[in-house]
């Protein structure tokens, strides 16, 4: 009788520890995006593209259950910092998506590293994210320097523009693109006839481009900043007959920051305008038209979805695709990770660098608004 | 014209034209500090809500409803944004202001401000969501042209309707019965009820028309500002300084505070750069509370509102 009850003592502590393991077989992933705020409209995109991920991975992937909960950073570094903090404290995730906006990537990279989690950043291009030694840090959004430098080669040798007028936002973001777009134009032979930054919460660009009105012949425009501003930034330098979509010869550029359907809002002011993309819905490759055709039943048939749903979709691909190849905590993840070469995703192949930068841009190029406001790709990259 | 004085001209003109939006978000704070002695920190969410009328006014009704022109539909949204501004004010007054102030607390109509706000941003949200909305006036599309000046249509009808708006408000105050009671409650509530006026009632109607005129300054703030249900939070900081520097309470002192500021921005985007403009701002507002703590026009309460 004694031995029959610890026999079944030890049948039930085996079937517990083996429910337990079992439960135990999770993924579980922290996502820090700004849900409130003006930036909030980066949360709302994200969480389209990481549910549609999920829903296509039926959110089991190699036996282990993919477990998201989502987290309100609001783009502020205070606010981001004490999210994570909560994350680690209560969900304790194996990674970290985010977030998108530089300052509160930065702020929340130490963290995560201290803490030994990966984090996962989508949105970002801050310089000093990846430049600072994290180990547990990878980034697929090209960086400044990845995206300024294009820009700077097409202005000069296509464009042959010699006179430029930089306008960014004023935050970790913009400034590096900036200063990533000045240094190789003017060690180019170039000029930079003004550094124009503005806070985000400047509404009326008028006397901003009556400056620049007065600046004479400007070449090209290079311009950092979200999508709002960058909407009245184009029609005020419409306005004032600086670039090309209001009769000037200036040339706006832009960056990888502005998601599809900016040209729609700009309306005329943005013909003409010459951008770099990483996500092109237009694009024929099957990953990315799949994921254009899947986006669309989900959400609707006129909701053509961003390079910002498309980054956070791909997240979670690129997640899946760890716990595939044996990954299933932060240690897994992050060796994982650093394997990677070539994973295709919607905005192309994954391959990080020693880093955690992903150095694969072969799906960047360019494109220029036309006057019916439809994207022409351009093969300048 | 030189160069130069072109440059001066169209600066001058740019800085009159920003100068009228914030007059225009300025004049309800100002309104209500001059008869209640309070600050209205929703004042930023009723101007939100007034630019979300405007643009389903322009995008729902009236060009998909009524099947008016664009150029109408838009006016039409202006006066629909004052409607329900007014409707606002008149509702959040009635549910909340009121009975708080009919208990002699003024704190906590006070902290029912911040309350009222929270409510409005996140009703808002709930709503309509965090992408922002791209509201296109008709007017912004028409570039005027005199020589080498320029200025949209939309800059010239935010200066008429701002310049009509004033003048209404003041011909309001100082010819209408109503608006002379107004002026008696601000002066003196307790004498002015008396003298058989009826306090409560003026206060409401102090709340309908500041919060009627930021939903008007909401509708021709819609197409600059990026409309999401945080929009109004971008210029109210800029109003609170405009209705210091321009004496708390005094109408004449907002207006002619609301154009210097607007003036002054644009020089400083031309002259010293525009990531100073919040620098420059706010050392006058700090220049003025050490200087002339009562703003540019000295503060006789009998003379605000």
């Amino acid at each position: 009788m004694k031995l029959a009850s610890r026999l079944a003592l030890a049948a039930a502590i085996v079937l517990a520890s083996a429910a337990a393991a079992a439960q135990e077989r999770v993924v579980r992933i922290g996502v820090a995006m700004p849900i409130s705020g003006p930036g909030s409209y980066f949360g709302v995109m994200d969480k389209e593209g990481i549910e549609l991920a999920l829903e296509q991975l039926k959110g089991t992937v190699n036996g282990y259950k993919l477990q998201v909960q989502y987290e309100d950073s609001a783009c502020s570094p205070l606010q981001a910092t004490n999210v994570v903090k909560r994350l680690l404290d209560q969900f304790k995730p194996h990674i970290v998506i985010g977030e998108e906006c530089s300052d509160a990537s930065l702020a929340i990279a130490p963290i995560l590293n201290e803490a030994k989690v990966v984090q996962l950043n989508v949105g970002s291009v801050t310089m000093k994210l990846t430049e600072s030694g994290y180990k547990y840090t990878f980034r697929i959004f090209p960086n400044a320097e990845q995206q300024s430098a294009p820009l700077v080669k097409v202005a000069h040798d296509v464009l042959k523009a010699r006179t430029a007028v930089i306008l960014h936002e004023k935050t970790n973001a913009g400034n590096d693109n900036a200063e990533g777009f000045k240094k190789p134009f003017e060690a180019s032979g170039g000029k930079v006839l003004a550094t124009i930054d503005f806070g985000r919460d400047v509404n009326d660009f008028t006397a901003i481009a009556t400056r620049i009105a007065s600046l004479g012949k400007v070449d090209v425009l290079p311009t950092f900043a979200l999508e709002g501003q960058q909407v009245r930034l184009s029609q005020a330098l419409a306005q004032a007959k600086v670039v090309k979509g209001g009769g000037g010869s200036g040339v706006q550029m832009g960056s990888i920051w502005l998601p599809y359907g900016y040209d729609q809002k700009a309306g005329e002011a943005s013909v003409g305008y010459v951008r770099i993309v990483q996500f092109d819905p237009t694009e024929r490759r099957k990953m990315v038209q799949d994921f254009v055709s899947a986006f669309k039943a989900k959400y609707g048939q006129d909701k053509v979805p961003t390079h910002i749903n498309a980054h956070a979709y791909d997240a979670i691909l690129l997640i899946a695709e760890a716990v595939r190849r044996g990954a299933h905590d932060s240690e897994s993840i992050r060796d994982a990770f650093s394997k990677f070469k070539d994973v295709e995703v919607t905005t192309g192949r994954i391959t990080f660098d020693p880093k955690g930068q992903n150095a694969d841009l072969s799906v960047v190029h360019f494109v220029e608004t036309q006057k019916d406001l439809s994207w022409k790709a351009l093969s300048w990259q | 014209m030189s160069d130069l004085a072109a440059l001066v001209v169209q600066q001058s003109l740019n800085g009159v034209y920003l100068g009228c939006l914030y007059v225009m978000v300025a004049l309800g704070l100002t309104l209500i500090y001059g008869v209640l002695n309070q600050i209205n920190f929703a004042h930023a969410d009723f101007v939100t809500v007034g630019a979300f009328t405007a643009f389903f006014t322009v995008t729902r009704l009236a060009t998909k409803l009524l099947g008016l022109p664009d150029t109408a539909a838009y006016l039409l949204s202006i006066v629909a944004a004052f409607g329900m501004g007014a409707l606002l004010g008149l509702a959040i007054n009635a549910a909340v202001f009121a009975p708080l102030r009919e208990r002699g607390d003024e704190l906590r109509p006070l902290i029912a401000t911040i309350g009222v706000s929270v409510l409005l941003e996140n009703a808002q949200l709930a709503l309509f969501g965090p992408i922002p909305y791209q509201f296109d006036s008709p007017f912004a599309r028409e570039t005027l042209r005199f020589g080498r000046i320029f200025f949209s249509a939309q800059s010239a009808l935010v200066v008429c309707v701002s310049a009509a708006a004033i003048a209404a408000l003041y011909a309001f105050l100082r010819f209408t019965f109503l608006g002379k009671a107004l002026r008696a409650v601000a002066q003196d509530r307790e004498t002015a009820g008396l003298m058989g006026i009826n306090p409560g009632l003026l206060i409401g109607l102090t709340i309908v028309i500041a919060s009627a005129l930021a939903g008007m300054a909401g509708a021709l703030l819609g197409p600059v500002l990026v409309l999401s249900p945080f929009a109004g939070a971008s210029v109210i900081v800029k109003a609170f300084a405009i209705v210091i520097i321009g004496g708390f309470g005094n109408l004449q002192g907002t207006i002619i505070a609301g154009i210097l500021v607007g003036i002054i921005e644009a020089f400083t985007v031309q002259y010293l750069g525009s990531g100073l403009i919040d620098l420059v701002v706010f050392i006058l507002l700090l220049a003025m509370l050490v200087a002339r703590p009562t703003g540019l026009i000295a503060e006789r309460k009998e003379e605000n509102v």
